[in-house]
């Protein structure tokens, strides 16, 4: 036992914290450290940044363009690029599609598409819910029929992340009804430039656009776009949900986040209140647990053991923690935080307030994070499969 | 950074196990709970096993034994209900030896390894609560020796105990850590009102009326401090146990009890129970790792760490105690049951050296700008 990390590993992070130093332009730091909006701009900017230096896959294998590191390495790196307030790597191309076309792709598939991911240039989008398939994901019609060397796709998907600047999509559809639901789901690639494709925004109670609907009116969709085999695309999409576990957890930006409710609450007044100090100080002490936990899944995975069984808690408890934060920093704001003024979220906005401005995106904060206890599989189902898992039936 | 136990560590778990397999059942534990919660001759047994010296040194007769070895062995003492004082005198009683002068241990040290002296630390008081600086009791200097006199209530094992490693102020107000001494006092010099505890043990008062005391450190605060750690790491260690033991009752319990037709297994309901039982025993685990390495650090940052773990044990013990109770119904609630035994034990020990309230207190007070596990 030993909560250290080795002298290599620490070189390894000091090796990332100088060069995100270096790299990460200020203007967008200074975005995340505020949680102003960011604009397409933004997030593809840093992406080519770290697509330059080989980063942005950051979790692939060498033989793939990857810098080949191992969980440690890709968690220190996570967590510098978190605490020097870079945005969050939009994760949909190179953590959770680049893994399935590695996994299950072929040869030329990996060579057509994993260059554009890697390199920040093309922005990939998903395509899972649909308005009657939520936490029960398997039940989904979005229809693709074979019609020679294409497919046909028909139906609708919904809660489309940041799909309004999607250029390729990676889709479940349906391609048999026979047998359990599950079996006749495929997993299909899909240009978003193709004709008959709609994106239509949701705005979320934030008032943001951020979610978008996607309907799909007789697309073709070449069949070489098909990954792996056909009514295989459930086992793939489980792959994939099976890829990242210590990332959803996301406990670095918890620490990020941590110490910004602080300076809010020391600004505000609030952190010599022992009432309020005290919820401060519970949050620390989930966050800790929850970074243990994090560690401990990670150092099963380095020494090569079948991962804990603990995996499927990491979820459920960074999702929670994430609704605390920005909740307790809403409360710190007390009732300044009732203020809504949706350019505030701008950088540079200069309103004539007799209150800090920087009060003004924690509301918004506060209610965009309810999803996300739901996205990604519910709680709910997370609680389901962490049951499963306990009780052996 | 690993979680990994070495072989040795893995071998000494599964040499305490084996004994509890073997000598240590339910029955046992129930009967000797009844009768009073007497356990001199279960200390016997441990000492056999090399436990009462396993951090002592081994020039002292010893294992010498570090703080993960300690805490492998309270995991496998929780997972067995043991109602021994193993965190008290085992583990507390030689960090407060580690500053006395050179005769007193060698007098001392041998005997509490081999098993044939139990020597307790007796700290708490009347009216102190969970804050161990606040100390009444008084050493007066008489002769080329101290007295004390004073009170301290509910001392773990108190009256099977040879001696007690007491706390008392020779200078400065209630609340001071300049001026507190730790002293060691026989037993047969005290009064010593002795009782059993909630969780089947045995505790005791100790009244000291110009009772005469050996000085082993004038400035003791640090080292109280670091023991105080030391035990809070064990209640840590030994809670992860008794759930674990108690998670496993209840899994089992649920997949065999059967209502409505069906396993109790089969409600959703009780399904994200246990899986929120899960959720607070993977946290306390990992926090009681957290603990536990953390034991070597500087005393700011160790007092934050063990107070973090406090906190997160404290909301773990009672919330798989008392919701494992509720998964079996009734027969949780009956004494006869082993489940029950779990439970007061863990609510016993979130009230061990600081309940959960003065543990988040202690982190809220030593907060700092930036949090972690490398803060």
């Amino acid at each position: 036992m030993d909560l250290n990390f080795t002298p290599e590993e620490l070189a390894f992070r000091h090796e990332v914290r100088d060069w995100v130093h270096q790299n990460l332009p200020a203007d967008i730091a200074h975005k995340v450290r505020h949680a102003l909006r960011l604009s397409k701009e933004d997030h593809q900017r840093w992406a080519r940044i770290l697509g330059a230096k080989g980063w942005l896959g950051w979790g692939w294998a060498k033989q793939f363009g990857g810098p080949g590191w191992n969980g440690v390495q890709k968690h220190l790196f996570e967590e510098e690029l978190a605490l020097a307030c870079a945005p969050r790597v939009v994760p949909f191309g190179p953590v959770m599609v680049a893994p399935v076309i590695m996994a299950f792709g072929t040869p030329e598939q990996q060579q057509r598409f994993l260059p554009g991911i890697a390199s920040g240039e093309v922005w990939w989008s998903q395509g899972y819910s649909e308005p009657g398939s939520g936490s029960d994901l398997a039940s989904l019609k979005c229809r693709a029929e074979r019609k020679g060397d294409t497919y046909v796709v028909n139906g609708q998907k919904t809660w489309t992340t940041l799909g309004q600047y999607g250029d390729w999509i990676f889709c479940l559809v349906r391609t048999s009804t026979e047998g359990k639901p599950q079996t006749g789901i495929s997993f299909l690639l899909i240009d978003m430039k193709s004709p008959g494709i709609t994106v239509r925004p949701i705005i979320l109670m934030d008032g943001e656009h951020e979610v978008n609907e996607v309907w799909f009116d007789n697309v073709v969709v070449p069949a070489d776009n098909l990954i792996g085999e056909e009514n295989k695309g459930w086992t793939y999409a489980k792959h994939l949900l099976a890829h990242e576990r210590t990332n959803i957890a996301d406990v670095n930006r918890a620490k990020r986040e941590l110490e910004r409710l602080k300076r809010i609450a020391k600004a505000e007044g609030v952190y010599d209140d022992v009432r309020f100090r005290d919820q401060i100080a519970l949050l620390e002490v989930d966050i800790v647990a929850l970074e243990m936990l994090v560690l401990r899944v990670l150092s099963a995975e380095k020494a090569g053991k079948q991962s804990l069984d603990i995996a499927g808690l990491l979820k459920i408890r960074g999702s929670e923690i994430q609704q605390r934060y920005s909740e307790l920093m809403m409360q710190a704001a007390g009732p300044l935080a009732r203020a809504h003024i949706f350019e505030a979220m701008e950088a540079g906005w200069q309103g004539d307030l007799a209150f800090p401005g920087s009060i003004l995106p924690l509301a918004g904060t506060f209610f965009n994070m309810r999803k996300t206890t739901i996205y990604g599989g519910s709680n709910e189902v997370q609680r389901n499969i962490v049951a499963q898992t306990v009780l052996g039936s | 950074m690993d979680f990994d136990f070495t072989d040795d560590q893995e071998s000494l778990r599964d040499a305490v196990r084996r004994w509890v397999d073997k000598a240590f059942g339910f029955e046992r534990r129930h009967g000797l709970a009844k009768a009073g919660g007497h356990t001199r001759a279960v200390w016997g047994e441990l000492a056999d096993l090399g436990l009462a010296g396993l951090v002592v040194p081994e020039a002292h007769g010893g294992m010498g034994f570090g703080a993960v070895e300690a805490m492998v062995v309270a995991e496998e003492l929780g997972r067995g209900i043991v109602n021994a004082p193993y965190a008290a005198a085992a583990l507390m009683a030689p960090v407060l030896l580690t500053e006395a002068p050179a005769a007193v241990q060698a007098e001392w040290l041998p005997a509490m390894a081999s098993g044939e002296a139990l020597v307790v630390p007796a700290l708490h008081e009347r009216a102190s609560r969970h804050r161990w600086q606040r100390v009444a009791v008084r050493a007066t200097p008489a002769g080329t020796g101290w007295v004390l006199d004073g009170a301290k209530c509910v001392v773990p094992a108190g009256d099977e105990a040879d001696a007690f490693i007491v706390s008392a102020r020779h200078a400065g107000g209630d609340d001071a850590e300049a001026g507190l001494g730790l002293f060691l006092v026989k037993r047969a010099d005290a009064r010593v009102v002795g009782y059993a505890t909630q969780d089947g043990a045995r505790a005791a008062d100790l009244h000291l009326a110009a009772t005469p005391a050996v000085l082993l450190h004038a400035e003791g605060a640090a080292t109280l401090a670091r023991a105080i750690d030391v035990g809070s790491a064990a209640v840590c260690a030994e809670g992860v146990g008794l759930m674990d033991r108690l998670v496993g009752i209840t899994v089992e319990y649920m997949n065999t009890r059967k209502q409505f037709g069906t396993t109790l297994a089969s409600f959703q309901a009780l399904r994200h129970r246990i899986a929120d039982v899960k959720m607070h025993l993977e946290l306390g685990r990992s926090m009681s790792f957290y603990a536990t390495l953390k034991l070597g650090e500087p005393a700011p940052q160790r007092q934050r760490a063990v107070a973090q773990a406090r906190v997160q044990l404290g909301h773990s013990l009672r919330f798989v105690g008392q919701q494992c109770i509720q998964l079996h119904g009734g027969i949780g609630c009956t004494d006869e049951y082993v489940a029950s035994h779990c439970f007061k034990r863990l609510t016993m020990l979130e009230m061990t050296l600081g309940d959960t309230l003065h543990h988040l207190g202690e982190v809220s007070a030593r907060m700092q700008d930036t949090a972690g596990v490398f803060a």
